[in-house]
């Protein structure tokens, strides 16, 4: 066995799963408060990078811009995906499920899986039809670490992603905010009853979601270089996946099922064959939910009333 | 029957109080020529140009006449779903076609996983088919193709002017055995049909030369993240990693990664990755990629200069890899409609037995299962962020 081979794809395994992580809080979020699939959250993603592309574009960041005004662009692009994409997710909470809460689950499932649709085909008719390149704009030297190289790039995905997952735990945890969503994500009647605000708390789920998902969006746009309209389809299913690996409604566990993810599908590529990714992706998925069906941490689900 | 009689007698009512001249022409019905290609998305680059090629020899027919003043026409369809080929969408698309009974004959698809939904429905109704581009060969080959030819096996129905993967991936081989000295290859695919095709016949002939393939590897539909597999790929020290596949399904993004896991070895594809779009993906990562082409080079050609010309007059930039092939397509229907008239059985007939057929890229006879004796392979490479044809290999089995 060789062990440097194996840290090198741990490392990979790392850059890959923190992504998925990222997505999946979003997926976890939403369905810990209001128990909805919102297939809309892998365009979310996508969204982002393209939010990022136009701001960098807007910007007239290029690789030979000077490090301040390139520092400077980068914070700009992300803020704006950030907020933009937060404000999509608060939208689409507002004017596609909140139309419809309460109501069956079947009807917002749908409406889920038609406001992927819609963003889709937004983002085809805005940058058209093929994948569109992004500016690597950070430098991507490798950097050598015992046996293992990791690339710049694979350090920034790893690095900001884990910085999220901190702040959002600390938000969820420590702020009275958050103490507001686990409230309502427990049992939003008992919530309501004492005076917490149903719609701005779910409202705020989304934001924080929809944030992180733009972030996501606009780190791997610079990562792989690439934008491409249908990218949040594999995306948000994989994050879904490791959303429900994890154990749904959980935000730690959601964090786990992605890096899990991650792992799984690089080793599947050293050891046994990439066209088995997904195979051994979802085998571990139906393992898992055999033996725990509530994923590898349990689910945090409201209470039925 | 009771259809084609029907449109018959219609055509006569239609066409019984013209006059002569300009006129009467006009209102006569038109001879509709049917085209299937990906025409939006990430693979308009393959159809648009292709389409191009058909739309040529139309005009040219028509300036010329047309057949007894009767004029031919495009039906064109697009299998592009979502920016990708899409098998069932084609196979819709061609149906539509067949339904059209003005429609004589077709030129398409352009991917192979689309004409093997495709086939079996031209084939059952008995529609002239004729591609530019498929390369897979069971599309044709027994005993694989007697499935999808399955209604009628014996009146082949489906050519194609393009040579196939049995040919195109081997010499694809040779070029890296040869003339780019690698010995020890790493080869991923797509997974599809016309990957997966492609990729196992480089296989053998590479290890048929005395090289030695390291590893083979699929591709998940949709990947982004070729990290791992590169890694992989880097730890068994190849001199050349092969791609099955077109630009959209990964022949794009892989190549775009290998620097980022160090991986700085030469990069070979089929003709998937051979058209614009890959080196919109790729940047500057994309030079020194070498990629076959299974059809000759117009340019390089005396018979085709005018082709050249008359394209480059009227889209105002030069052919795509397969817009030579394209109208050669069409012009095999326009020829048998001026042989035999515009029924479809009279010109699948004259086309199924075509011999040494003088076309703009060189003469050839379609086989007895359709497949064209030409088979020559032209090798590109990217040069400064432009595919540039290198060499050609003329491959005798």
């Amino acid at each position: 066995m060789n062990w440097a081979l194996f840290a090198q794809q741990v490392v990979n395994g790392l850059s890959l799963g923190a992504i998925y992580a990222v997505v999946a809080l979003g997926y976890t979020m939403v369905y810990g408060i209001i128990e909805l699939i919102n297939f809309a959250h892998g365009d979310v993603y996508t969204a982002g990078s393209f939010v990022a592309l136009a701001a960098l574009t807007l910007l007239g960041a290029t690789r030979h811009t000077a490090a301040a005004a390139l520092v400077f662009a980068l914070v700009v692009a992300l803020l704006a995906s950030m907020l933009i994409m937060g404000g999509t997710g608060v939208l689409i909470e507002r004017f596609a499920y909140r139309p419809l809460r309460g109501r069956q689950r079947l009807a917002p499932l749908l409406t889920a899986i038609g406001v992927s649709f819609s963003l889709e085909n937004i983002l085809q008719l805005w940058k058209g039809p093929s994948p569109v390149p992004f500016p690597q704009l950070i430098p991507n030297p490798f950097h050598n670490i015992g046996p293992v190289s990791v690339s710049q790039m694979q350090l920034v995905v790893i690095f900001s992603s884990v910085v999220m997952m901190v702040f959002l735990h600390f938000f969820v945890q420590r702020t009275k905010l958050g103490k507001a969503m686990r409230c309502t994500a427990q049992d939003w009647m008992a919530a309501e009853i004492m005076g917490i605000d149903i719609n701005k708390t779910i409202a705020l789920t989304f934001f924080i979601g929809s944030v992180l998902a733009g972030a996501a969006g606009m780190i791997s746009g610079l990562f792989y270089g690439n934008v491409w309209f249908i990218n949040g389809f594999r995306a948000g299913l994989i994050a879904f996946t490791s959303a429900v690996l994890g154990g749904i409604g959980n935000t730690t566990g959601a964090a786990l099922g992605g890096f899990v993810i991650g792992f799984i599908e690089v080793m599947t590529a050293q050891y046994v064959g990439f066209q088995w990714a997904e195979v051994a992706i979802f085998s571990v998925l139906i393992l898992v939910l055999i033996f725990r069906p509530t994923g590898l941490l349990g689910q945090q689900l409201p209470e039925r009333t | 029957m009771v259809l084609l009689s029907a449109v018959a007698v219609l055509g006569l009512v239609v066409m019984s109080p013209g006059g002569t001249g300009p006129a009467r022409a006009a209102m006569m019905a038109t001879i509709k020529i049917g085209v299937d290609f990906p025409m939006s998305g990430g693979e308009a680059p393959n159809g648009v140009p292709s389409n191009n090629g058909v739309l040529l020899a139309i005009d040219e027919a028509n300036k010329a006449g047309g057949y007894k003043g009767q004029m031919f026409e495009e039906v064109l369809r697009d299998d592009a779903v979502n920016g990708v080929h899409d098998p069932a969408q084609g196979a819709k698309n061609v149906q539509e076609l067949i339904a059209d009974a003005a429609v004589v004959g077709m030129v398409g698809n352009f991917n192979s996983n689309v004409g093997k939904a495709s086939i079996p429905l031209t084939n059952a109704a008995g529609l002239t088919q004729i591609s530019p581009s498929q390369t897979n060969p069971t599309l044709t080959k027994p005993p694989d193709a007697l499935d999808i030819r399955k209604t009628n096996p014996t009146a082949i129905n489906y050519f194609r002017v393009c040579t196939t993967d049995d040919i195109q991936g081997p010499v694809a081989a040779d070029y890296a055995f040869k003339a780019v000295k690698a010995r020890k290859v790493a080869i991923l695919d797509d997974q599809e049909t016309y990957g997966k095709g492609i990729a196992d016949e480089y296989e053998k002939e590479f290890k048929k030369l005395g090289g030695t393939v390291l590893s083979h590897d699929g591709i998940p539909k949709g990947t982004q993240d070729f990290h791992a597999i590169l890694t992989k790929i880097k730890s068994e020290n190849p001199d050349l990693l092969f791609f099955g596949g077109v630009t959209t399904t990964g022949g794009g993004l892989v190549r775009k990664q290998m620097p980022d896991v160090g991986l700085n070895i030469a990069y070979e594809g089929g003709d998937g990755i051979v058209e614009d779009e890959f080196l919109t993906v790729t940047g500057d990562t994309g030079n020194g990629t070498y990629g076959t082409v299974a059809s000759i080079n117009a340019d390089k050609l005396a018979s085709a200069q005018a082709f050249s010309a008359a394209y480059k007059a009227k889209y105002n930039q030069d052919p795509g890899a397969y817009s030579a092939n394209s109208y050669v397509a069409a012009k095999i229907i326009i020829d048998a409609v001026k042989a035999v008239g515009p029924d479809r059985a009279k010109v699948r007939a004259w086309v199924a037995a075509l011999k040494n057929y003088k076309s703009i890229i060189g003469p050839f006879s379609f086989d007895q299962n359709g497949d064209t004796t030409n088979r020559v392979i032209s090798i590109y490479q990217v040069k400064n962020g432009k595919w540039v044809w290198i060499d050609q290999l003329n491959f005798i089995i």
